[in-house]
């Protein structure tokens, strides 16, 4: 508009140097909430990538796959209300591993899938398991950094079994460490050691840690009905309640929300000091027949073209730095998380302005007249 | 002879520690069409409330203030707004004008208001201010006009929406005394010239053989005394 536009022309400076904080703000928070993403995803990545809607687990459990143990007749109630398909067993084990060749151990958490199923992630290099392979795994491809090949054979310490490495995966983890998928027949083999090694001895037939289903709502209520002893958890509940995720997450967010406000607060003092110096202009605006409304547009498209203006800048740069980022520094910024970060920085920027709106609203036309000086 | 300007019965009352003080009182002023009014009063006689009742900017307490003839009482903020944007056309003492903007823009950001478009007001725009003298300063800053140029283009911007009534407070008060004559034998000439009726507050004496009446506010009254000079 016809004001806003022609005042930031003529004081460039002013309005450039808010400008330059605006846009070192808006920088701020799209990477911190880039990387926020990027750990989120690399935190759970493998079951993000799952497809399930909802994960059925034990009642106790908390909703942490780890702590979780269902059974044969779980899976069997689960899939006949979803239908067989749409419900996967699905085992996760953390545990550490060691290498033929290498001396050190690997923190790594074993999935059990079945195969042919959709838990199941594609394979990127080598071969898939299939659910008749024994004693085989594919194995996160960050692995390849510790040394391990196609070929290699990884030993549990808790058990003492062994998986030769059969293939890669990619971007696939839990709780921060790569994932290493076993089909179903290698992990009840790992389960009845572990029963033996345990304190009762007795084998149970509780097999699974979770129960992958695709549901709609109402499925998920009539499972959760059919099954007392379990409880149906989304996915998004699932993935927070995987270790350490809430935590990391949460002190990200209080990072961004900080960033928020203070672009609000900084915004917020500017224009409230600009309007007060500009008070006498805005009386004699007013006096000369400008609208009210007229001087909070103006003032408010000057806030808008500040965070727009500093948002574009601050996106292209957010870009140039993911593209040199190292691979091993986590960093997702997608499209929809983008435009609702863009959308709630130019939101905050319009509350920071609303002070000055409010004094814009309360200049006197009248202060005009019988004014000496400016 | 159209009076394009009329006060009747004005009166206007401020609480003061918990006093009613009259400051106008039953105040009476009518400007004929191409007349320039000249208003004198000592400081603190209620100068600027007059001018401000007159400007539609304060309410008078009662009585009736008339533009062409149409009483302005009983209207809402937006309509008196729009009033002075299009029937009122102001000059004030020095910030005038608003600093951002060239001098032509200052004209046109008027006519914008009152939603000309944007050629037929950059035409008016250049006509009035050819007329004053000022098509060598079109895209100055006001910071680089002096007080003269300054007071002329705000002459300029008062006239750019074709108002009834030009209302100046005090438009000489810091120019000296050269170009405090030029600006106000412009003001009287554009004022004869458009059929406008003008209202000048000031405290000048050097510039009243310029203007048509000259009237004394005393007593909350307007009273008019003749001039030895004429
Ligand atoms: N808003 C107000 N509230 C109370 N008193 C006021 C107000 N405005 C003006 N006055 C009083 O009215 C009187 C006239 O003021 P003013 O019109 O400014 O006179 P002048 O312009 O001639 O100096 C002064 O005594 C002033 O104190
Ligand atoms: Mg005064």
């Amino acid at each position: 508009m016809y004001l806003a536009i022609r005042e930031m022309k003529f004081a460039k400076v002013r309005y450039s140097l808010i400008a330059i904080i605006m846009l070192l703000v808006a920088f701020l928070v799209l990477f911190v909430t880039g990387l926020a993403r990027g750990l989120a995803y690399d935190n759970a990545a493998s079951i993000q990538n799952m497809s399930a809607t909802h994960f059925i687990m034990e009642k106790e459990s908390n909703h942490r796959f780890t702590r979780s143990q269902l059974g044969e007749g779980d899976l069997a109630q689960a899939g006949s209300i979803t239908g067989e398909k749409n419900a996967q067993p699905l085992g996760v084990k953390m545990t550490t591993v060691t290498t033929k060749g290498t001396a050190h151990k690997l923190d790594v958490t074993l999935l059990a899938v079945r195969p042919e199923g959709w838990l199941m992630p594609s394979v990127t290099e080598g071969t898939a398991i299939t659910s008749q392979s024994e004693g085989q795994a594919v194995v996160d491809d960050q692995l390849k950094d510790s040394g391990i090949e196609i070929g290699s054979e990884i030993l549990d310490q808790a058990s003492g079994m062994k998986w030769i490495v059969s293939g890669f995966v990619s971007h696939e983890s839990f709780s921060h460490s790569p994932a290493v998928f076993l089909n179903e027949r290698d992990w009840q083999q790992l389960q009845q050691s572990a029963a033996r090694q345990g304190a009762d001895g007795t084998a149970t037939d509780k097999s699974y840690s979770a129960i992958a289903v695709k549901a709609n709502k109402e499925q998920a209520e009539q499972m959760a009905s059919a099954l007392p002893d379990a409880e149906v958890v989304t996915k998004s509940e699932a993935v927070s309640a995987i270790p350490g995720y809430k935590e990391e997450q949460g002190s990200l967010l209080m990072m961004i929300v900080f960033l928020f406000v203070i672009s609000a607060f900084v915004l917020a003092v500017f224009f409230y000091v600009i309007t007060i110096q500009k008070s006498s202009q805005f009386g004699i605006l007013k006096a000369i027949g400008a609208r009210t409304a007229y001087l909070v547009r103006s003032v408010a498209l000057q806030v808008l073209l500040l965070s727009l203006g500093s948002l574009v800048v601050s996106v292209l740069l957010v870009q140039a730095i993911e593209a040199v980022l190292p691979n091993g520094m986590p960093f997702k910024l997608d499209v929809a998380t983008l435009a609702g970060t863009c959308g709630a920085f130019v939101g905050m920027s319009l509350i920071g302005s609303l002070l000055s709106v409010w004094k814009v609203t309360r200049i006197d036309a009248l202060d005009a007249i019988g004014r000496t000086a400016a | 002879m159209r009076h394009r300007l009329r006060l009747e019965n004005i009166k206007r009352t401020f609480e003061d520690g918990g006093m009613q003080r009259t400051i106008l009182d039953n105040l009476n002023l009518q400007v004929s069409e191409g007349e320039l009014v000249a208003v004198m009063g000592p400081s603190g006689s209620g100068k600027s409330t007059f001018l401000s009742i007159a400007g539609a900017l304060l309410e008078p307490t009662s009585g009736d203030v008339l533009l062409d003839g149409e009483s302005i009482s009983g209207k809402n903020k937006k309509e008196l707004t729009d009033i002075r944007l299009r029937q009122l056309g102001f000059i004030f003492q020095s910030a005038n004008l608003i600093p951002y903007l060239k001098v032509e823009d200052q004209l046109v950001l008027v006519a914008k208001l009152g939603g000309m478009n944007k050629s037929t007001a950059v035409r008016r725009a250049r006509e009035l201010l050819n007329k004053l003298g000022l098509t060598p300063r079109l895209n100055a800053y006001p910071d680089k006009l002096s007080g003269g140029e300054r007071q002329r283009v705000a002459i300029a911007r008062a006239l750019m929406n074709d108002p009834a009534v030009l209302l100046a407070d005090e438009p000489t008060a810091s120019l000296d005394a050269s170009r405090g004559t030029d600006v106000v034998r412009m003001l009287a000439g554009e004022a004869k010239e458009r059929g406008k009726s003008a209202v000048m507050v000031t405290h000048d004496e050097r510039i009243l053989s310029l203007c048509d009446r000259v009237l004394y506010l005393e007593d909350g009254r307007l009273v008019e005394k003749q001039l030895a000079l004429r």
